[in-house]
């Protein structure tokens, strides 16, 4: 299956990814010989994939650094990625801390992303500008935009919070749904689809930035604790040691070399750090809670 | 302006029938275009409408069915996004049971909210579409099925406000331009009518100046000016004023012979007056030539011969004063109604008719003689010849105010009805229609010349009266009479 096959995803993305699939790995190919096997790597919604030019940045840049096409593998569910991921289908994939953490014994963390010189980031309940609400606990009856069910900050963090104090989202929200993307919960609140949503608040803090009409007309009404940042994950046993080595080599350096720092600056990260699986014990204690809830 | 529009000068009434016939012609044509232009933008729209809901079922059948809220209103987003330029205002998404599952505006219609009900969601045609000209905005419906089952209904509402503006724009357009129009035509019109109106005025001028005086010939000049039928009826109207000048002149004429006419009927009664004394006077002559030495025989005789002579001198004295056009024109005396029983005593005698006049005439009264002396004496020969043996005819003659008044009165077997009218005028008969009557009509223009009038009674006791009322004439304006 190409990147390019699945029409669900989000029309940005799409154009991403008729981008990255046609033209980069051409000269991709151009440079390297084109004898050697593709690095695929692999991008969730975590990560903000409705821009153009960061994906070409991005692809460019691994391909300089590791001297191999590299195919960026997008698809419109975390699931889907994590399943290529653990399949071996994929070299790396930049996913979630909550699919990392659940496929713990599979995967192996390759390197951790740098916000704000440290490699933590919150979720945030984030509600329409206008609403009075002050506390969580006032949105119950809510109809509550969720990022994606594998999505820790999205989806995973906010469960959490309800088991917390027992209860489950069915019961305490009206209705949710998943905009699978960080950013459409951005929308779904700002339109007034959705009266409150969770969503990632590195993404939201980036958006707010970039677009600030439309970050405009929501508020944070609630912000967890730091938790581990998306990490870049790949399959405990590598699909291509020396791939893989290239890969981790051009993200840790990525902030040393101008073209990095280019395609850092546009992600708004600081860098990638090896990072420590304990990095996402607190994702792991609330996968666990929300297990014990039911 | 009269109220009654038939009396409207057809100056104003050909401009307000071309300016009604234009806004008409102007109400049906903006009726016809306004209709087809409604028609044209609602077929457009509704092409547009269909295209915009033929694209959207495919788009969120799909997430219908899986409720994937996002995926339907991203579809909607999208679609309203793509379909800029037909103005969508609203499209909502309902399930089957009449529940938003998404719509472009989610504040508006939040999910979950009612939209119509069930009922109208299963009663509601497959697809539907209303649209109202000049209205601001249009609906369409279409309903969604998976094979066989409805399982939703997308609603879209469209800005229509832009036709509605494009609407009034052609409305005031056709008004602009109609208005225009009919201003111009009725202008127009107008100006032709007054145009093609001055001929008609010409001759209207023409025939109002011939009531009140002498109509005049149209100028050879105007007539040229105006060829075809305005040209030719001028011409007609010069020919009518050419033969009424003709028949004027021809009836002077016909007025001068008649005092000829009228003294060749009293020719022989004239002679025979003559003729009576003479015998007397040869004889006288004779008695003269044969004793004449005997002075009491000379002298009868000579008195016979000039009593005699007398007679014949007043005879034809009166007769030449009567039928020779005064040189210049004298006042009516008293002289002047005596003279007529002179002329006309010698008829009545042979006729056995008396003759009474009563004259109030004192002195000289400002009325030229001739053609007063004319008229009566025309009126007295037609009474006695009217009049049996041994009647009367009275004639009295009297200034009353300004005006003599002559009646003349005879126990004939009166006047017919046709020469009552001929003398009193009523009749413009030609002088010679029926061969006779000429005295009569003489007459009745002598006195119309004169200024006066002419009154026939029949009295029931039978004959005939007639009355001439002639006014003075004033000082400074002599009447022409010939």
């Amino acid at each position: 299956m190409t990147s390019s096959a699945d029409a669900r995803i989000g029309r940005r993305c799409v154009l991403g990814l008729a981008a990255s699939a046609s033209i980069i790995p051409g000269l991709a190919q151009a440079g390297s010989g084109g004898s050697e096997a593709p690095l695929r790597f692999g991008l969730t919604p975590v990560f903000l994939t409705s821009d153009l030019e960061l994906l070409a940045r991005l692809q460019l840049y691994l391909e300089h650094r590791t001297g191999l096409p590299v195919i960026l593998v997008t698809r419109r569910t975390y699931q889907e990625i994590t399943t290529l991921l653990t399949s071996g289908q994929l070299d790396a994939a930049w996913i979630c801390g909550y699919p990392f953490v659940a496929h713990r014994a599979e995967l192996r963390l390759v390197a951790v992303p740098l916000w704000r010189a440290a490699p933590l980031y919150q979720s945030y309940v984030i509600v329409d500008r206008d609403r009075t609400t002050r506390d969580f606990a006032d949105l119950r009856g809510d109809i509550h935009a969720c990022s994606d069910p594998d999505s820790n900050s999205g989806f995973l963090s906010t469960i959490a919070l309800l088991a917390r104090q027992g209860m489950r989202p069915d019961g305490f929200f009206a209705r949710s749904f998943f905009t699978y993307g960080h950013r459409n919960v951005i929308r779904a609140v700002a339109s007034g689809l959705a009266s409150s949503g969770s969503v990632d608040g590195y993404v939201y803090e980036v958006v707010a930035e970039l677009e600030p009409a439309l970050t405009a007309r929501t508020r944070v009404l609630h912000r967890s604790e730091w938790l581990g940042f998306p990490p870049i994950a790949a399959p405990r046993v590598p699909v291509d040691e020396r791939r893989l080595s290239s890969l981790t080599k051009a993200l840790l350096e990525m902030n040393g070399v101008p073209e990095g720092q280019a395609v850092l600056r546009l992600l708004r990260l600081d860098g990638f750090a090896a990072g420590e699986p304990a990095l996402f014990d607190t994702i792991a204690a609330n996968v666990a809670l929300v297990a014990q809830a039911g | 302006m009269h109220p009654d529009p038939r009396s409207w000068p057809i100056m104003v009434k050909v401009p307000l029938a071309v300016a009604a016939l234009m806004v008409l012609v102007g109400l049906l044509l903006s009726e016809r275009v306004l209709a087809g232009l409604a028609d044209t933008q609602e077929r457009h729209l509704r092409d547009l409408a269909q295209s915009y809901l033929d694209g959207l079922p495919s788009a969120v059948a799909p997430s219908i069915l899986r409720e994937d809220i996002w995926e339907i209103f991203e579809a909607v987003e999208r679609a309203q996004e793509l379909h800029r330029g037909l103005r969508p205002t609203e499209t909502v998404v309902t399930d089957a049971e009449g529940l938003v599952l998404a719509a472009s505006d989610p504040r508006r219609h939040p999910l979950g909210s009612t939209f119509g009900t069930r009922q109208q969601a299963q009663a509601s045609p497959d697809r539907s579409f209303s649209f109202q000209a000049g209205a601001d905005a249009a609906s369409a419906l279409r309903k969604l099925s998976y094979p066989g089952r409805t399982i939703g209904v997308i609603h879209a509402a469209f800005d229509t406000s832009h036709l509605a503006a494009e609407r009034r724009k052609v409305i005031l357009k056709l008004a602009a331009t109609n208005g225009a129009l009919t201003l111009l035509l009725a202008a127009g019109g107008w100006l032709l009518v007054a145009r093609m109106m001055r001929p008609v005025r010409i001759l209207t001028e023409h025939l109002a100046k011939a009531r009140s005086a002498q109509a005049a010939p149209i100028a050879a000049e105007v007539v040229a000016r105006h060829p075809g039928e305005f040209g030719r009826l001028f011409g007609a109207y010069n020919a009518l004023v050419q033969s009424m000048d003709e028949r004027e002149a021809l009836a002077r004429k016909l007025a001068e012979e008649e005092r000829l006419v009228s003294l060749g009927r009293l020719t022989s009664s004239l002679a025979h007056e003559i003729n009576n004394p003479l015998g007397g006077l040869f004889n006288a002559l004779a008695t003269l030539k044969s004793h004449g030495h005997h002075a009491s025989v000379r002298g009868n005789a000579i008195g016979l011969l000039d009593r005699g002579l007398v007679g014949i001198r007043d005879i034809v004295r009166t007769t030449l004063a009567v039928y020779r056009t005064d040189r210049r024109p004298r006042d009516l005396t008293a002289a002047d109604i005596d003279d007529l029983q002179l002329l006309i005593m010698p008829e009545a005698r042979r006729k056995a008719v008396r003759i009474s006049i009563t004259n109030e005439i004192v002195g000289s009264m400002p009325l030229p003689s001739t053609p007063v002396r004319q008229a009566i004496l025309n009126v007295l020969l037609n009474a006695l010849a009217a009049s049996p043996a041994g009647a009367g005819i009275l004639l009295s003659a009297r200034p009353v105010g300004a005006n003599l008044i002559v009646t003349v009165t005879d126990r004939g077997a009166g006047l017919p009805e046709e020469g009552a009218n001929v003398l009193a005028g009523a009749v413009p008969a030609a002088p010679l229609a029926d061969g006779g009557g000429l005295g009569l009509w003489t007459t009745s223009r002598i006195v119309a010349d004169l200024g006066g009038t002419i009154e026939v009674e029949r009295p029931l006791e039978g004959g005939t009266v007639v009355r001439l009322t002639v006014p003075f004439a004033k000082a400074e304006e002599l009447p022409l009479v010939a």
